[in-house]
């Protein structure tokens, strides 16, 4: 394959028809959140640009973000890795291994130097020098701050590149941090999610490559495009939280009518993601469609915000678990405790004076 | 009873008014809170529709919420531009160690039995002054601002969520930020006891009419109880 192919002539090679790109292009901007006067731009971009290179790593991670990934249904998988992105190097995905493929990443990293894109799967143990992920020979972390160096752009894919995930909850064995923790001194485009949407992902890569730049982040470093609102906010079952009307055990009849999930804990009212906009799986369903609460997977260190089945995070408090009401009720009585006893002591002090007085008198 | 001497005019009418709907406000705004953290009641079988179980609470919430805001603005600018003697930030000093040396020391003693006779305050004593600047100015700032945020997540890009949306980061996400107002809310039934106790017993201890004073603005000195 050569390398520096544009999307028009993959597509072209593949026997895929003009309209047929076009219509791709349009879908792609859909995705993108992007008004249809920005597709020429899109179809100039695929047109007219090389493929972007990527090189794809992976860390700490369960491959969920893969396994998500390559259940792309706008485009497919098979577009994405022969067609539309120049994947070069992802151990999981490639046909070669060991030396061979350490060599590709080499190349790549020397032939675009300061061009391709460095997407991250997993996060980076620090601790002990990162001898507890050990990729090709090497801590994970060396690997990771060799290849971020002439990197254009980070993609941190999913929760553990993001934010850590489940690797550095409480109490974080291995010392785990999130890509951010580590480079410093590159833009990274934060995809959290456990795991992210599949169509999330390629719109991301996308958008790189149609602009340049990188799509417009929030406060968390997320593309706006699909972490702007809150699943809470585009819900279908909002009407029956509005109403009140809650799921209050998973065997009654309310689960039976979709009711709101909020009472079994449901965190869409404060999570960020399209779970409830693009849905899973080709716009099959998403974990609320099928009964389930949100567990809030793309915020940061939602393992440490549960339980996941009510509504308040348990705190560790002296040792215990307490939930906020629990830790409020019992200074509350502490306060009033306190009151009383000042009162008493205020009383009797006020007796012994009056007692003393008669006495003088 | 010893007969009074003195009857001065402590709390003017803003500062009245300020501490009622204060209060009322409070008071709606921690029951509404709780029941849309926990909200108890089912709705009778039907269609969503017909139905405000939830939207209702939190109107209430955001509605109580918003002139809570307001008279605390009023109240701030009362406290810098409103001249008054008694309701002012000026007599404020914790920085200062002529307010914090002998006068809170004082008081503090007064508080813990340490001193049997009590130091005399018009207005605000030095503790009470620090207790309502950490509860009621800091408790309602931070509950302020981080409802602001949360009020702001339903129109991202809107104006409380770009002036505000600053708060979810900084505690570390959206339901980190949820937990931590519901956990400050608390502070305030906390505050309503120690404020009651301290005031009845400052009643009963001084016989000041510090009491009805927040309803008349006039506290009393009275002569010393004839032995």
């Amino acid at each position: 394959m050569q390398s520096n192919q544009t999307f028009a002539d993959v597509f072209k090679a593949g026997g895929v028809s003009r309209r047929d790109f076009l219509k791709f292009c349009s879908l792609t901007s859909v995705y993108l959140g992007l008004s249809p006067s920005m597709v020429p731009n899109i179809v100039e971009a695929l047109e007219k640009k090389p493929r972007t290179p990527v090189i794809w790593l992976h860390g700490q991670e369960c491959t969920c973000c893969s396994e998500s990934f390559i259940r792309s249904s706008h485009p497919t998988i098979e577009d994405i890795i022969f067609n539309l992105i120049s994947l070069d190097y992802d151990d999981v995905l490639s046909a070669t291994a060991g030396h061979q493929l350490e060599d590709v990443r080499r190349k790549t990293m020397k032939d675009y130097k300061g061009k391709y894109i460095l997407a991250v799967e997993g996060n980076v143990s620090i601790k002990d020098d990162g001898v507890y992920c050990m990729v090709g020979g090497d801590s994970f972390l060396n690997t990771l701050k060799e290849t971020a160096a002439d990197a254009a752009a980070i993609i941190a894919w999913g929760a553990c590149a993001s934010f850590g995930c489940v690797q550095n909850a409480h109490p974080n064995p291995s010392g785990s941090v999130p890509i951010s923790d580590v480079i410093k001194d590159k833009p990274i485009i934060k995809v959290p999610g456990c795991p992210p949407i599949s169509e999330v992902m390629t719109g991301v890569v996308t958008h790189f490559h149609t602009f340049g730049t990188l799509p417009e982040l929030d406060r968390f470093g997320r593309p706006k495009a699909f972490y702007n609102t809150r699943i809470h906010d585009k819900c279908y079952r909002r009407a029956f939280f509005e109403a009140g009307m809650f799921v209050r055990s998973f065997d009654d009849d309310a689960t039976r009518k979709g009711w709101c999930l909020y009472k079994m804990g449901c965190k869409g009212p404060t999570t960020y993601n399209s779970c409830s906009k693009i849905q899973w799986n080709g716009g099959t369903s998403f974990p609320i469609g099928s009964g389930h609460p949100c567990i809030g997977c793309s915020e940061p260190n939602f393992w440490d915000k549960g339980p996941f089945y009510t509504r308040l995070a348990e705190v560790p408090f002296l040792g215990s678990d307490s939930n906020a009401d629990k830790i409020g009720v019992i200074a509350v009585g502490a306060a009033a405790a306190g009151a009383a006893a000042h009162a008493a002591i205020t009383a009797v002090k006020k007796a012994k004076a009056g007692t003393e007085d008669n006495d003088n008198a | 009873m010893g007969r009074l001497i003195e009857e001065i005019y402590v709390w003017r009418l803003p500062v009245r008014l300020y501490h009622w709907i204060n209060a009322l406000c409070t008071v709606a705004l921690f029951g509404t809170g709780l029941y849309i953290a926990f909200p108890l009641f089912n709705p009778p079988l039907g269609e969503a529709v017909f139905y405000r179980g939830m939207s209702w609470w939190r109107y209430i919430h955001f509605a109580s919420a918003f002139i809570f805001t307001a008279n605390f603005l009023f109240r701030m600018y009362w406290a810098v531009f409103g001249g008054d003697k008694y309701g002012r930030f000026g007599g404020f000093r914790p920085w200062s160690p002529s307010w914090w040396g002998k006068p809170f020391r004082e008081q503090v003693e007064s508080y813990l039995f340490l001193r049997s006779k009590e130091p005399n305050y018009v207005g605000h004593n030095p503790v009470a002054a620090l207790a309502h600047f950490l509860f009621i100015f800091c408790g309602s700032s931070f509950m302020i601002f981080s409802g602001l945020a949360m009020y702001g997540e339903n129109n991202p890009g809107g104006f409380n969520s770009v002036w505000f949306g600053w708060m979810i980061p900084l505690l570390g996400g959206s339901y980190t930020l949820h937990w931590a107002h519901h956990l400050m809310a608390w502070i305030f039934p906390i505050y309503l006891i120690m404020h009651l106790y301290a005031v009845f017993r400052h009643d009963v201890v001084d016989r000041t009419s510090v009491t009805s004073s927040i309803i008349t603005g006039y506290k009393h000195k009275v002569e010393e109880e004839p032995v």
